[in-house]
C-alpha cells in the first residue's frame, strides 16, 4: 500500500482494562503491557510516521461498562480498533458492539474457547494450549482426584466442563466442586477450603480470578495444607497474583501459561529488562501482560503494511501473520483468528517466579473448538476410562 | 419479510378494489386491509409536531399502528416499542439505551434534510431504515416494513448463533453419554442414541440434560 505522505495525524486506538475493582490486579498489568508497547512504537517513530494515540477508559471490573465504553469508543471517539478485556463476560459485552459497528477487538487473555468472531483477534490461550497438557501432568505427578473451585461466571463453568471431560475420560474423578461469586470477600473462601480439606483431593483446579485468587491461596496456606502433595493448579494465576498473595503463599502451586517471566530467550530478556526499568525492579511480567504487549506490536506491524485502520483490511492482513513475541515465535492462526501460542507449565518458587515443569517444542496451533482433540489424554489411559 | 409482503399482496388481490376505503376510486398503493402486519404495532415517534411530523403520525395511525408521540427528544430513547421513528440528531447514538448489535426495537431515523448527510452518524446509530421528509404513504410503509423485517431477521440470526453455541457444547456431553451407554449396556451406537432420545421424551427434558445426568450418575457410582 502507499505510505502516508504528508499527514502526521495520530492513529487512534481504544484501550479497555480495569484499573479499579476486583479485576484491577491483573488488568492493570494488561494496561501497562498495552501502553508500554505503544510508547515503544511511538519512540521509534510511530507507524509510517504517525504515532499511536491510545484512548483509555476504566470500566471498573463491571462487564456491562465494557459494552458501554466500547460503544463510546466507536461512536464518540471514532475508534475502530480496541485492545482490551480480561473476563469472558466483559468480552461478551463488547462483542455485539464490535460486530455491529465492524470494529476489531484484540483480546489478550486466555479463555474457555468455543467462540469465533470475525471482529476479534484472540491472543490468549484456549484449552488445547493449556488445559490438555496441564491435566496430563497433574494426573501423572499428583494423582487422579480433582476438586474444582471457580468464580461464578462463564469462564470457570466452561473451563471446568472441558477439564471434567479430560479427567473423567482419563480415569480420574472430580470429588468436589464449589463456586464463589465474582468479587467474593475473603471470608467466603473459608468454607470452601474446609470442604476441600474434607474431600482430600490430589489436586485443586482453580478457576478463581481477580482478588479472589489471593484469598483462595491464602486460605489454603492458613489451613496448613501442603502444595507438594495437593497443589492448586490454575490457568490464570500469574506472577501478578503470586506477588499479591505473597511469595511464601504461592510457592509450590502450578500454573499453565504460554509465558512466564522466566522464559529464556533474548527477546524476553530485553522485554523484562525494559519493563523493570520502567516500573521498578520488584515488578514482574506475566502472560496477560505479555499477550497485551505482543498484540499491540502485531497490530502495528500489520498497520505498517496496510496503512489503513479499516477493519476488513487490517483483519485480512493480520490473519496468518507471524510475530516474534517474548514467549517465542507466535502466529495468528488464519482459520480461527486465535494466536498459535506456546504451552508451558510452571511451579511457583519462593521468589514469586515459575520453574518450568513442561514446555512445548514450538508454538501449538490454536483449536478453539477442540476439533482435533479426543476426550481423553492419551492411548495409555483409554482402558481405564 | 418477503413472505409477509407476498401474503399481503395476495390478500389485497383476493379482496379486490371493492373493500378499499380510499376515496375517489384511485388505485391506492396499498391500504389498511393489505398491511395487517402493521396493525397494533407499538410505534414511538420522536419528531417535532410540524406539518411533516403530523403527516408521518397520521400515516402510521392510518396503518393501524399503536402510535406514541414524544417531543422534545428524551435523553433516553424509550426501549419498550416495536419500532422507533426518531429524528437524526448528532447525539442520537448516545441517547439510544441499547448498545449497537443488541437493539431493543427496530430503529428508523428521519433525515431532516438540512446540512450535509453524516454517513458516519448513520452507521453509529445502527439504524434499520432511513426516512426523508416530506414523507409519502409509500415511503412510510416500505421503510416500516423493511426496518421491522431487518430487525426481526437480525434477532433470529442472533438466536440461531446462541442456539448453535449451546448445541456445540451439548454435543460433546451427548457423545460422552453415548459412548458410556455403549460400553455399560453393551449396545450399538444407534441404540444408545435411541435410549437417550426416549429418556428425553419420557422425562420431557432435552437430550443434553439426559446426557449430563447419565454422565453425572456414572461418576457418582464410580
Amino acid at each position: 500500500m502507499t505510505r502516508s505522505s504528508n499527514t502526521s495525524e495520530p492513529w487512534r486506538v481504544g484501550v479497555l482494562f480495569s484499573r479499579t475493582g476486583f479485576m484491577a490486579v491483573i488488568e492493570e498489568t494488561q494496561l501497562r503491557g498495552t501502553l508500554t508497547a505503544i510508547e515503544e512504537i511511538n519512540a521509534a517513530g510511530g507507524v509510517n510516521g504517525r504515532p499511536l494515540e491510545p484512548v483509555v477508559y476504566d470500566p471498573g471490573s463491571e462487564a456491562s461498562a465494557f459494552g458501554r465504553y466500547a460503544k463510546k469508543l466507536m461512536v464518540e471517539d471514532g475508534v475502530s480498533t480496541i485492545f482490551g478485556c480480561y473476563t469472558s463476560s466483559s468480552r461478551k459485552a463488547v462483542l455485539p458492539v464490535v460486530e455491529r459497528l465492524n470494529g476489531l477487538l484484540w483480546y489478550p487473555t486466555l479463555y474457555e474457547g468455543f467462540e469465533f468472531s470475525p471482529n476479534v483477534i484472540y491472543t490468549g490461550a484456549t484449552p488445547n494450549q493449556n488445559s490438555v497438557e496441564l491435566c496430563r501432568i497433574l494426573m501423572e505427578r499428583y494423582g487422579t482426584r480433582f476438586y474444582f473451585i471457580g468464580a461464578d461466571y462463564i469462564y470457570p463453568r466452561e473451563s471446568n466442563r472441558i477439564m471434567r471431560e479430560l479427567i473423567r475420560n482419563s480415569g480420574g474423578t472430580v470429588v468436589g466442586e464449589s463456586y464463589v461469586r465474582m468479587g467474593a470477600s475473603r471470608e467466603e473462601f473459608l468454607p470452601v477450603m474446609r470442604d476441600v480439606k474434607r474431600a482430600q483431593p490430589d489436586v485443586i483446579f482453580s478457576t478463581v480470578v481477580g482478588d479472589g485468587t489471593v484469598y483462595l491461596y491464602q486460605a489454603y496456606a492458613d489451613l496448613g495444607l501442603d502444595p507438594k502433595v495437593m497443589p492448586i493448579a490454575s490457568l490464570t494465576t500469574t506472577e501478578a497474583e503470586i506477588r499479591a498473595m505473597g511469595y511464601d503463599v504461592g510457592e509450590g502451586h502450578i500454573t499453565a501459561a504460554p509465558y512466564f517471566q522466566g522464559v529464556g530467550n533474548e527477546r524476553n530478556s530485553s522485554f523484562v529488562r525494559d519493563y523493570k526499568k520502567r516500573y521498578g525492579d520488584d515488578e514482574s511480567t506475566n502472560m496477560c501482560l505479555e499477550a497485551s504487549y505482543f498484540q499491540v506490536n502485531a497490530f502495528a506491524k500489520t498497520l505498517e503494511q496496510t496503512n489503513s485502520m479499516d477493519t476488513e483490511i487490517l483483519r485480512a492482513s493480520v490473519m496468518g501473520s507471524e510475530f516474534e513475541a517474548p514467549q517465542g515465535d507466535v502466529a495468528i492462526n488464519p482459520i480461527w483468528g486465535h494466536a498459535d501460542l506456546w504451552t508451558r507449565i510452571g511451579r511457583a518458587n519462593r521468589q514469586g517466579q515459575f520453574d518450568l515443569v513442561y514446555e512445548s517444542p514450538s508454538c501449538v496451533l490454536s483449536d478453539p473448538y477442540l476439533l482435533g482433540y479426543g476426550r481423553s489424554l492419551g492411548q495409555k489411559n483409554l482402558e481405564l476410562a | 419479510m418477503q413472505e409477509t409482503i407476498d401474503i399481503a399482496r395476495f390478500a389485497r388481490e383476493r379482496q379486490g378494489a371493492g373493500t378499499k376505503k380510499d376515496a375517489g376510486g384511485r388505485d391506492a398503493p396499498s391500504g389498511p386491509p393489505s398491511s395487517r402486519s402493521f396493525w397494533n404495532l407499538k410505534v414511538a415517534v420522536i419528531v417535532d409536531r410540524n406539518d411533516d411530523g403530523e403527516r408521518l403520525i397520521r400515516e402510521l395511525q392510518r396503518l393501524r399502528c399503536d402510535v406514541h408521540h414524544e417531543w422534545p427528544m428524551p435523553s433516553q430513547i424509550p426501549a419498550q416499542y416495536d419500532v422507533v421513528f426518531c429524528v437524526l440528531s448528532p447525539d442520537l447514538p448516545q441517547r439510544l439505551p441499547w448498545i449497537p448489535g443488541e437493539p431493543a426495537s427496530a430503529l428508523v431515523v428521519i433525515d431532516p434534510g438540512a446540512g450535509m448527510l453524516d454517513l458516519n452518524l448513520l452507521h453509529n446509530c445502527a439504524a434499520h431504515g432511513v426516512l426523508h421528509y416530506p414523507v409519502t404513504p409509500r415511503s412510510v410503509q416500505s421503510t416500516l416494513a423493511l426496518a421491522r423485517g431487518h430487525f426481526l431477521y437480525e434477532r433470529r440470526l442472533r438466536g440461531r448463533i446462541e442456539k448453535l453455541d449451546e448445541s456445540l457444547r451439548t454435543m460433546r456431553s451427548v457423545e460422552r453419554a453415548k459412548s458410556l451407554l455403549m460400553r455399560l449396556k453393551n449396545v450399538s451406537e444407534e441404540e444408545a442414541y435411541n435410549y437417550l432420545r426416549r429418556q428425553a421424551m419420557e422425562r420431557r427434558v432435552t437430550i443434553g440434560a439426559v446426557a449430563s445426568a447419565i454422565i453425572d450418575s456414572y461418576e457418582l457410582l464410580g
